[in-house]
């Protein structure tokens, strides 16, 4: 059965991390009788154990579902749920685009914060009818009149008739599904015009090959139609299409305004861009969709296998995951103390992290990662320009012109306490301030500029430490702007360790080399003579700090009954060289350079 | 070369460093414990007939607690049933504050002619802190006892607060009393025993002081006459301890009583730690054995090198080549290259290099495969 496009709508639902999005999504599913209450496993959204630990969404899901409304006709929704992170604004914006309306939720405690803004700000772009719901109102320290306010003021939007709910108790949601369907418009679009999907998602199923999220714009999709993208000339032939309820169940066709998968034994998920349109062979549409743009990696990190010999799995490791994160970006790449591994690039840390998170869990690999590094634009003096994301790979200072480096646009939101503290931080980070708003009494956005180079090195748990974690920061992409950066080597018995260098802004040089040698000095065991570590610039050393030599390493005694024991030990021992890495003569435990990229919030 | 170790695992009170089998509270069995330790002889003596032992050394545990008696039994049962050869090397451990010039003449009587004396520090202070029952006076008359005679004196490095010139003093001790053989240990701190506490809090001295500590008593023992032959020996010319230059050529050795470990065609094995089921076993016919394992070829080679490169002159490559049936520079030759700054590697033996000894697991770690 098919609904009439008047009584379908499409939504999401924006938020700041933790403001109750998953919770209310839970509960929408449930109050439409999606889910029985008994069966409900708590925020079946996120769906990964990585999310629901972390309680963030990074794949996005739909839900359809239906609810029979107090005007007595019964309605179609569609739910698109979005993921709460700034790593991943190219993917809510996108699921926002098979929308019409968006619900945004706001904290009653904690009113409007840095992601709500952002969040909302897209939706608003996207021209999505916004909605507000104040939400926690269970709480002793709810004050929604306040967040109302804030919503109002600070967006713009009306929150006088917003719903006050607790998700978390069920409270007033049917006040939410009544004004979805006042609020929210009916899609429209033409069932009979050229076909146009856009694909909002994939992933990869090992039986039915890439599976396509789709919100149909225009026109009809069914099993045999043959279809292609704009973005590549492949063609293909559906095989199946269905809707989420929340799991895939098999329809005949989907119309405009439906949200739906396609399945067309589609074998690599790079063939469907998310963001690309659909259409059909024989009657294409004209243009595609809107708004397409490619993902880009802004953070990249080398991931090594900690066993040398487990390169093959992690490899697999990576292509699987990669078959369901068309933005993880991979290249092989070949370090001389880490042996072979890959270049990754990262939409953002937290993207980074989450990927790194699930090699171990479920791949039940141990990596090394190196410093994440951003990508830079080196222009040559011979007039050539490349772009640069591993340190090794920059060309000698004698070759480079001149360097850029990734700007971003920061929002802190912050109580006013911390004004000074960030100020502090911000500048110590390289930052430009543009501009500060009291948002009210209790809050304050501050606006900054700041090189991205500096964010992914300690910028989030440096704010955290510093406003006892009460701000909340936002960023987007800026340009790319001039910059005196220089490479930091670090260099071990004379050798330098390619899995160690940096580049860095030249004022930063002598303090991260220093930091840095430091921790080497903590983390290399002694050996049989003395090793030197030292930061280099160019070929200048600008910090040093040596290991000694060990001078006993020897059992006390070893007399007729200590032969299996003092055996034992020494096999210990050489288990323990095996894990160590060598750079020229000196031996590294793997765990080393795990331990140098951690950030001392004490120092 | 092969040798007989017997343990005697009875001690007035236990010291605070100790993690052997010694059990002072179990003395009420030395009774029955010598009666099962000569079964143990007998029945060993009797499975290794026709082979010749040239060492025997009694160790403990404090041998000298017991009555002499036990230990005269315990020499007479293992000359009835095994072979020795010609003027075998017999050492037995003494306690200075356990000797009396009787116990000495018993002990020669049956043909022991090497003592080793646990002297471990000359201060009486570190000796109480120790939980020994000795004092230095102690020390000193035991040795007048064994005036003349083959003895050695054990010392002890990296006690609190210990200085370079309190072993240097100690050592004095040692070679007035008329020592011919010194051995040096750094004190190992064991998980369990009491000297563990103060490791854990750091009143111990460090490895690199106790290393300075050591290359300091090196050179001051050379000065005396006392030539390193192992990590941890020193002797005069000739007075090198037989019985275990032969655990550092991995030769063959039989371990009798309590916790003994033996090497016996290419089999090592351990008699249980506990008196009353070593005794249980003995008398019931059993095996005291808890462990054993058949050392394979490239165990055996690797154990080779690792007790080989434990001695001053390290290791006879002639005699690797022909117990393994192969060639030691062919063998190794990665080691050996990698190695080559801190060993002397010559046609016929390779050793580390004298600086080298005391960082020398890493040199082993080489020939590990």
């Amino acid at each position: 059965m098919s609904t009439k496009k008047e009584n379908i709508r499409n939504f999401c639902i924006v938020a700041h991390i933790d403001h109750g999005k998953s919770t209310l999504a839970d509960r929408l599913m449930e109050k439409t009788g999606q889910v029985s209450e008994r069966d409900m496993e708590e925020q079946l959204l996120d769906s990964m154990d990585l999310e629901r630990e972390r309680g963030i969404t990074i794949k996005l899901t739909p839900v359809r579902m239906f609810y029979k409304a107090k005007d007595g006709k019964e309605y179609t929704f569609n739910l698109i749920d979005t993921p709460g992170h700034v790593d991943f604004t190219y993917e809510v914006s996108r699921s926002l685009k098979a929308c019409e309306g968006a619900i945004l939720i706001v904290d009653a405690t904690q009113g409007v914060q840095a992601q709500t803004l952002a969040n909302a700000y897209l939706a608003i772009d996207n021209d999505l009818e916004i909605m507000p719901v104040i939400n926690k109102m269970d709480l002793a320290s709810a004050r929604p009149d306040e967040a109302a306010a804030e919503i109002e003021n600070i967006l713009g939007v009306d929150a006088s008739d917003a719903p006050r709910i607790s998700a978390k108790n069920g409270l007033n949601i049917e006040d939410v599904l009544e004004q979805v369907i006042q609020k929210i418009p009916a899609p429209n679009g033409n069932d009979d015009a050229p076909l146009k999907a856009l694909i909002f998602d994939s992933f990869y199923d090992n039986f039915k090959g890439v599976i396509c999220f789709v919100r149909i714009v225009d026109g009809v999709v069914k099993v045999g139609t043959k279809i292609k993208t704009f973005m590549s000339d492949k063609e293909f032939v559906v095989t199946e299409v269905g809707v989420f309820s929340p799991k895939m169940t098999v329809k005949e066709s989907l119309a405009s305004g439906e949200v739906g998968y396609i399945a067309a034994s589609i074998k690599s998920i790079e063939d469907t861009a998310v963001g690309d349109t659909i259409t059909e062979v024989n009657n294409p549409a004209p243009e595609p969709l809107p708004g397409y743009k490619k993902a880009l990696p802004m953070v990249f990190s080398g991931v090594f296998p900690l066993d040398g010999s487990k390169f093959g799995d992690l490899k697999d490791a990576l292509l699987k995951l990669k078959l369901n994160d068309a933005a993880l970006s991979i290249e092989p790449d070949n370090s001389a103390a880490l042996g072979f591994g890959f270049r990754c690039g990262f939409l953002g840390l937290l993207h980074m992290d989450v990927i790194q998170e699930r090699i171990e869990r479920e791949f039940d690999l141990q990596i090394i990662t190196t410093a994440p590094s951003v990508s830079y634009k080196v222009y040559k003096t011979d007039g050539t320009q490349m772009v640069v994301e591993n340190p090794t790979h920059l060309p000698p200072t004698t070759e480079i012109d001149y360097m850029e480096e990734p700007i971003i646009k920061a929002s802190i939101f912050t109580p006013p306490d911390y004004v000074g503290p960030i100020m502090e931080l911000c500048q110590f980070k390289r930052g430009v301030y543009k501009d500060m708003v009291y948002l009210d009494k209790t809050r304050v956005e501050m606006k900054y500029e700041l090189p991205l180079n500096e964010i992914i090195y300690d910028f989030f748990d440096s704010l955290k430490s510093r406003t006892k974690g009460y701000a909340s920061f936002d960023y987007e992409l800026a340009g790319y702007q001039k910059s005196d950066l220089v490479k930091l080597d670090m260099l071990l018995n004379g050798d330098i360790c390619d899995a160690l260098s940096i580049i860095v802004h030249k004022d930063k040089a002598y303090e991260r080399g220093r930091q840095i040698a430091e921790k080497l000095k903590d983390v290399i065991p002694r050996q049989m003579f003395e090793i030197p570590i030292q930061a280099a610039v160019g070929g200048k050393i600008i910090a040093r700090e040596t290991v000694k030599a060990f001078r006993k390493d020897v059992l006390a005694k070893c007399y007729g009954g200590d032969v299996t024991r003092k055996k034992k030990l020494l096999e210990k021992q050489k288990e323990g060289k095996k894990k160590m890495r060598s750079i020229g003569s000196v031996e590294i435990p793997s765990e080393a350079f795990i331990e140098i990229l951690k950030t001392d919030n004490d120092k | 070369m092969a040798g007989i170790y017997i343990h005697v695992p009875f001690c007035k009170s236990k010291c605070s460093y100790c993690d052997f089998a010694s059990y002072p509270k179990e003395i009420g069995k030395t009774e029955s414990y010598f009666a099962c330790l000569y079964r143990e002889i007998e029945g060993r003596g009797r499975q290794l007939n026709g082979r010749v032992f040239d060492t025997v050394y009694i160790g403990g545990g404090t041998p000298s607690v017991v009555d002499s008696k036990f230990i005269v039994g315990a020499i007479r049962q293992v000359k009835k049933f095994f072979t020795l050869s010609q003027n075998p090397e017999i050492t037995i451990e003494l306690n200075p504050g356990t000797v009396t010039p009787e116990k000495i003449k018993e002990y020669k009587s049956v043909g022991i002619n090497r003592f080793s004396v646990g002297l471990q520090t000359g201060y009486d202070d570190q000796l109480k802190r120790l939980n020994r029952i000795h004092t230095a006076k102690d020390f000193l008359l035991c040795a007048n006892m064994l005036k003349g005679e083959n003895f050695s004196a054990d010392i002890l490095i990296g006690l609190a607060n210990q200085t370079v010139e309190q072993v240097k003093k100690s050592i004095d001790l040692a070679i007035a009393g008329g020592a011919s053989h010194i051995s040096t240990y750094a004190l190992t701190p064991e998980v369990g025993t009491p000297i563990y506490t103060d490791y854990l809090n750091g009143e111990l001295l460090s490895d690199d002081e106790v290393a300075d500590i050591y290359h300091e008593i090196v050179d001051y023992l050379k000065e005396k006459g006392f030539d390193r032959y192992e990590v941890s020996n020193f002797a005069k010319q000739g007075f090198e301890s037989k019985h275990n230059q032969n655990y550092w050529k991995r030769g063959e050795y039989i371990g009798l009583g309590v916790s003994a470990s033996s090497f016996i065609d290419d089999r090592r094995f351990t008699n249980t730690f506990k008196i009353d089921e070593y005794m249980n076993a003995i008398i019931f016919n059993k095996s005291p054995e808890i462990s054993s394992e058949i050392i394979e070829k490239e165990d055996a080679k690797f154990e080779f090198v690792m007790l080989g490169l434990r001695t001053a002159k390290g290791i006879d490559k002639k005699e690797f080549n022909k117990l393994f049936d192969c060639d030691f520079d062919k063998e190794y030759s990665n080691a050996l290259l990698e190695k080559a700054q801190y060993i002397n590697s010559t046609k016929n033996s390779l050793s580390i290099k004298p600086e080298y000894l005391f960082v020398q697991n890493d040199i082993i770690l080489a020939f590990m495969k």
